[in-house]
Order: structure tokens, then C-alpha cells, then sequence
């Protein structure tokens, strides 16, 4: 293997723990935001049953979090 | 189509001779909507006062918790009645007041005798707990009671204990280490006897008073309660036949109770004085003159109907969605949210447009859109009767289309490729460098994620538009225009970020402006877009200063739409990892040199193939249904939609069972 090969797929390495980063981290920052939410929207559906679109639309807001996460991780694969 | 249904506000007064008629007619045609009359204190209402109700309403009112208590208590389920024709109301009426008495008094009688039969059962049951311990005493047990000297005790407890020397023990072991006692002791010793058991931690159990041994009692008593069991049974079938034959009966009775409790509850709504009576409230415009005809010809043309000036349009009429056949069903999602206001443009157009757009842009996947196409129509029937349930069912019909659509456009099935190229874009990934089936690898996801960033551009551009356009219909004065212009500077704030971006960085699918000639240094289009930012923050801040700290989110709502793309891939990514765990690792290697292992591996294959596909489609309809709805909640919501619109709830009832006559 010559050195470019071996910098090469060392680069790739690289990316991949990157990307895997941008996903894991947000991913987790995600649920910690959604933690509470979630518990405040089931409580509030047990209470009245109507509420469980609105809270469904709540307990998924953070998930922005994640999702700009995936879009890095994917800017950082594909790009 | 982008208004609600247009509303008239009428007053309707007559004199009380005609009350009946008034309401009896308002009910029937389900047009009016009634403003309650509140007691207030202003000048042309001085001398009113809130109405009573009629006089049968009384009688009505117990006979309808009546029939309330026989539905509850015969389980009737509206569901499961067989489809009837109607019941004429004069027929019911009369059946109402000859049979119900009746029925009500048999099935309270019948009901009255149940629980009587199973408090009998209860308490032989509770005869049968107390005697269980006993059945190992195998002797009579009127031996244990009626001495003078000599007391009994029994329970449970742990080990021997040392009793006093003028005692009987009797025990029997139970579990582990632990037996039933009873023991026999001169009555001057009993409480040191109990106070020795105390200590030996005993639990007390009472001795019955029966005669002979306890497992005849327990026998003889079994046979009673299986007696009292077959006569509730026999009871709970009268009640089968009585529900079989009468709960059409009970159902349609219920439903005219209710239509004649609401009609003669309704003069607490009404302004009354001491010979007439005044209602305010609301018709569509279009039906305005055929009610207003309807009630003349009801008392006799001895009602007085005047059309009033409505004073508050934003606040005062109730709304009605009227919209094409199309656009009803995102009516729930609008709902979901909340009813626009009577002014304000109602968006479920532009949702039931964009909406299923998203979720195919997401979701795109022509078997994914298929299942789900399968599912929306196998679902029809069981959602009928909701309102709710069957607009979200055409919804999903609507979204799964289109995410067939967009499937053939990017030619994907279950995460392969179709035998087509896909149509401009391809989203098909490369993952971990290892060829799966028949896929080609020209991923464009930076195009994408471009073309994802416009659709946020145009979505939140026309958001802003409809912004503008509610204001100049919802405000007044000064505020109007000041509002206008800052919805506009919102639009030139974004457009001039983008510009300015456009100048210094060429993107993929956007204008290159980096060549243009520079001024003074500085790029003539970054000086545009300057200017652009520039007027859209003066006019922003002439509206209200304190906005000017929302001004980051232009770039995070954009962006936000990137999770067109970003959800989608993941789909698809899913996908793509099931295919090769399935066939590239399992069914392949299988095939090749095929044993009898072969077969078994097939199996886990298929298995594995399924599951992932079942979990990534339920994930699909989650993550493509919930994230547009959010775009459209969040993103393009918030910028014009203020919602809090009276819910048009027209006096009268949609009646099932039960025909109105003239």
C-alpha cells in the first residue's frame, strides 16, 4: 500500500467517524429535548384523548435537532 | 374556495305564542346558529331576560335518562345495529309514551332481582373463604362453639408455640413452616393464650357457626351458588332478548329525546320579555332568504326577521370551511391546529396541495406507496361514521399517490431500482462501497438537499404573501399597512441573504451571480441584496422593533426544509440496508451452494426482508406524514395563520334514526 492509498482511506475513516458524530450526538440531543415533551404529552393525552394529534406534533419538534444532524453527516458523505 | 362559508347575522323576534314553532323550524332546516344571550347591562337590552324552558321539557328529561340508563345497562352498541329504515316521529312519540314505561319498569325490575341474585352469591362465596381453612378439621364443627369453660381460637401461624398446660392444639401443616391452628383453652387463660399467639405472630381467622363437617357446609353451599348462577344467566338472556327485540327502539327514542330536550331547552339561549322573545345568530348567506321564508310560513307570517350589521367580522361570525372536494379533507389538519378566523384566508387549499407533495418528495417509493395506497383503501371501512378518521384515510390516499409518483420519478421499489433511469434526480446511495441489486450509484444528494432549500424558499415567500394579504383584510388604521410592508421586509430580508449568498458561492441548481462586475470592491449583487436586507429590516422594525431578534430563524426555517431530503434518505437508507442483510448476506450465499441448511437460511431471509420493509414503511408513514405537517404547522403556519375562529355549530341534529315530519 503506498502512503497516498493509505491517507486516502484514512480520510474516508475520518469521514465516516464524523458523520457518525453529527448523528449520534444530535441524535441524543434530540431525545434529551424530546425526554420531557414526550412525558408532558402523554400526560396531557391521558387527560383528553383530542390532544393526541397536537401532542404527537410536539413530542416530534426537536427532531429538527437530528434532522440537521443527518443533513451534515449527509453533506459530509456525499459531498 | 380561500374564505370560509360567507354568514349573515340575523335577529329574530316573535311572540312567545309562537315560540314552538320558531324552534321547531330552526331545528329541523340545521341552519342557524344561535349566539347565546347573555344577561348584560346595556341600554337596548334592558327589560330582557334569559328565557325558561318549555314546559314538557321535565317529563322529556326523566324519560330520556331512562332511556339513557336501559342503553347503558343493556350494552347497546350504536355500531352494531343493523342498518334500519327511519322511524316516523309522531309513531315513536306515541310508542315512547305507551311502551317505555313498561319496558323501563320490567328491565329495572329484572335488573333489581340481578344484583339481589349476585349479593346472594357474594355472601355464600364469602361463607365458602371462611370455612377453606377449616376442611382439614375432620370434625363437625359445632364442637368448636357453645361451652362455658372452654374457648376456641384459630388463625395461622409459624412453629409450635408453647401454650399454656391446660390446652388442645390442633394443627395442620399449610406451606412451608407454616400450619393452621386451632386451639382449645380454659376461658380464664384465654388471654394469655392470645397474647403467647401474638407474639408468635398468629393471624386470627373467625370459626363459622356451622353444623357437621366443613366440607359438606362448603359442598352444600357450591350447589347454591351454582343454582343462583343458572338463574342469572337465565336472567341475562331475557336481557339478550329484550335488547335483540327493543334496542332500535331504545336507540331511535334516545336520539328523538334528545332532538325534543334540545328544542325545548333552547329559550335559555334566547332574550325574552314577558310576551315575546328575540334570538340573534347567524345563517349562511345562501341560505339566509330560504330560512327566513320558512319560518314565516311556520307562524304564520307573524314573525319579525331583520338582518343586523355584523361589527367585529374577524371576531363575531362562526366559520364554516367551504372548500372543493379536494381540499375537505386537509380540513381536519387545519382543525387539528385550529379553525381559521372568519376574515383570514383558510389554507386548506394550499395544504391539501403541498402537503401530499412533501410526503412523496419523503417518502418516494412505488411499493412503499402502493402498501400504504392498499392500506388507506382497506381502512375505509372501518373508519366509517368518524368524520375525523375518514378525511385522514383520504389523505393518506392522496399522499401514498403521490408517493408513487415521485417512487417512478426516482425509480425506486423497496430500495432498488425500477428498469428505468430515475427522472432528473436519483437518491440512490452508495453505502459502504458494496453493490446491492440492479442499483445504479449517481446519488445527487447536494442537488437535492438545493432543491429542498427552494422548496423552503417558495413555501415560506408564499407564506409571507398570505401574511400580507390577512393583514389587509384582518387590520385597521395604521397597523394595516405598517403590517403589510413587514411581512413584505421579511420577503426582501430573505431573498437579499440569498442574493448575497449567490454572490460569493456558486451552488449547484441556483444562479451563479459570482461573476458579476464589482462596485467599489464589492460584489454589485451582494450590494443588491445588501439594499434588499436593508429595506426589508426598516420595514420590519416600523411594524415592531422587537421582531428584529427573530431575524436568524429566516435562515433556520429554511433550512429546516433540508429535512425533505434528510428523512427521505434515511428511508432509504433503511431500505437499502434490509436488501443487503436479506438477499446479499443471507439469500444469496444460500443459493449458490444450495443444502438442506439452504432452505432454513431462505426462510430467515425472508423473515429479515419482510420485517425490515413492514418497519421502514410504518417509519416511512411516521416520518413523511409528521414532518410536512410540522413544515406546514411550524414553518408556513406561523407566518400568517391566527386561527381562533367560532366553530359554526348550526341549532338542529343530524338525525340517524328518526324522520322530522311537517
Amino acid at each position: 500500500m503506498t502512503e497516498v492509498e493509505v491517507a486516502e482511506i484514512t480520510a474516508m475513516g475520518m469521514k465516516s467517524i464524523g458523520a457518525a458524530l453529527a448523528v449520534g450526538l444530535t441524535g441524543i440531543a434530540s431525545g434529551i429535548g424530546e425526554m420531557s415533551i414526550g412525558a408532558a404529552a402523554v400526560g396531557a393525552v391521558a387527560e383528553k384523548k383530542d390532544m393526541f394529534g397536537l401532542a404527537l406534533i410536539f413530542t416530534v419538534l426537536p427532531e429538527t435537532i437530528v434532522i440537521f444532524g443527518l443533513v451534515v453527516a449527509l453533506l459530509i458523505l456525499f459531498s | 374556495m380561500f374564505q370560509p362559508r360567507q354568514m349573515t347575522k340575523l335577529l329574530i323576534a316573535a311572540s312567545k305564542d309562537h315560540i314552538e314553532e320558531v324552534i321547531g323550524e330552526l331545528y329541523k332546516r340545521r341552519l342557524f346558529h344561535i349566539e347565546d344571550y347573555v344577561r348584560n347591562e346595556q341600554e337596548e337590552w334592558s327589560g330582557y331576560s334569559i328565557g325558561t324552558s318549555l314546559t314538557q321539557a321535565d317529563q322529556i328529561s326523566s324519560e330520556l335518562v331512562k332511556i339513557r340508563s336501559i342503553i347503558n345497562n343493556l350494552e347497546i352498541n350504536e355500531e352494531q345495529l343493523p342498518k334500519a329504515d327511519y322511524t316516523k316521529q309522531s309513531e315513536l312519540s306515541k310508542k315512547i309514551a305507551s311502551d317505555l314505561p313498561d319496558i323501563a319498569a320490567r328491565i329495572e325490575a329484572i335488573l333489581l332481582k340481578r344484583s339481589g341474585l349476585e349479593a346472594e352469591q357474594k355472601d355464600l362465596e364469602q361463607k365458602i373463604e371462611t370455612l377453606n381453612p377449616f376442611l382439614a378439621f375432620q370434625h363437625p364443627l359445632e364442637i368448636l362453639s357453645g361451652y362455658e369453660t372452654i374457648s376456641f381460637l384459630a388463625g395461622y401461624g409459624k412453629g409450635t408455640p408453647v401454650l399454656p398446660s391446660e390446652s388442645e392444639l390442633f394443627t395442620s401443616p399449610v406451606r412451608r413452616g407454616e400450619a393452621f391452628n386451632i386451639v382449645a383453652v380454659r376461658s380464664g387463660q384465654l388471654a394469655e393464650c392470645e397474647r403467647i399467639l401474638l407474639d408468635a405472630q398468629f393471624q386470627k381467622v373467625v370459626i363459622p357457626q356451622e353444623k357437621g363437617l366443613a366440607s359438606a357446609a362448603v359442598e352444600r353451599y357450591q350447589q347454591q351458588i351454582t343454582g343462583l348462577q343458572s338463574e342469572i344467566k337465565a336472567i341475562d338472556q331475557e336481557f339478550e332478548t329484550i335488547k335483540k327485540q327493543q334496542q332500535l327502539f331504545f336507540v331511535s327514542s334516545e336520539e328523538l329525546l334528545t332532538a325534543e330536550i334540545e328544542q325545548a331547552a333552547a329559550p335559555l339561549r334566547f332574550a325574552t320579555t314577558e310576551h315575546a322573545f328575540v334570538i340573534e345568530g347567524f345563517v349562511p348567506t345562501n341560505e339566509a332568504v330560504s330560512l327566513v321564508t320558512s319560518l314565516q310560513k311556520a307562524t304564520g307570517d307573524k314573525i319579525e326577521i331583520q338582518e343586523l350589521e355584523i361589527l367585529d367580522l374577524n371576531e363575531e361570525p362562526p366559520v364554516e370551511f367551504q372548500n372543493s372536494r379536494y381540499a375537505q379533507p386537509t380540513e381536519a389538519l387545519i382543525d387539528l391546529y385550529v379553525r381559521p378566523k372568519y376574515t383570514e384566508i383558510d389554507p386548506s387549499l394550499f395544504m391539501a396541495i403541498l402537503y401530499p407533495l412533501m410526503f412523496g418528495f419523503i417518502l418516494g417509493d412505488v411499493a412503499y406507496g402502493t402498501i400504504l395506497l392498499v392500506v388507506s383503501l382497506a381502512a375505509r371501512g372501518f373508519v366509517k361514521g368518524s368524520e375525523m378518521g375518514t378525511k385522514l384515510i383520504q389523505i393518506l390516499r392522496n399522499c401514498s399517490v403521490s408517493a408513487i409518483l415521485f417512487g417512478i420519478a426516482y425509480s425506486e421499489f423497496l430500495g432498488t431500482s425500477l428498469p428505468w433511469h430515475p427522472i432528473w434526480l436519483s437518491r440512490h446511495i452508495n453505502m459502504g462501497g458494496s453493490a446491492s441489486h440492479g442499483v445504479e450509484y449517481v446519488s445527487h444528494v447536494p442537488e437535492l438537499l438545493i432543491l429542498s432549500i427552494w422548496v423552503g424558499l417558495f413555501h415560506i415567500t408564499l407564506a409571507r404573501i398570505l401574511g400580507a394579504k390577512n393583514a389587509s383584510v384582518m387590520e385597521h388604521g395604521e397597523h394595516r399597512s405598517k403590517l403589510m410592508f413587514a411581512h413584505i421586509g421579511w420577503i426582501l430580508v430573505m431573498w437579499g441573504i440569498i442574493i448575497a449568498i449567490w454572490s460569493y458561492f456558486p451552488l449547484l441548481l441556483m444562479p451563479d451571480l459570482t461573476g458579476l462586475p464589482l462596485i467599489a470592491g464589492i460584489s454589485s449583487s451582494a450590494l443588491f441584496g445588501g439594499i434588499l436586507i436593508l429595506i426589508g429590516i426598516v420595514f420590519i422594525a416600523r411594524d415592531n422593533v422587537l421582531e428584529l431578534m427573530e431575524l436568524p430563524t429566516i435562515i433556520s426555517n429554511v433550512l429546516s426544509y433540508t429535512r425533505l431530503v434528510a428523512v427521505g434518505l434515511s428511508s432509504v437508507a433503511i431500505a437499502l440496508v434490509t436488501n443487503y442483510i436479506a438477499i446479499t448476506m443471507i439469500i444469496d450465499p444460500a443459493l449458490k451452494n444450495f443444502t438442506a441448511i439452504s432452505i432454513i437460511l431462505l426462510i430467515a431471509g425472508i423473515i429479515v426482508f419482510l420485517l425490515g420493509h413492514t418497519l421502514n414503511t410504518a417509519l416511512g408513514l411516521l416520518g413523511g406524514g409528521l414532518h410536512p405537517l410540522r413544515l406546514h404547522y411550524v414553518e408556513f403556519f406561523t407566518k400568517f395563520y391566527r386561527g381562533g375562529g367560532k366553530i359554526y355549530n348550526p341549532f338542529g341534529m343530524i338525525r340517524k334514526y328518526t324522520e322530522a315530519e311537517k
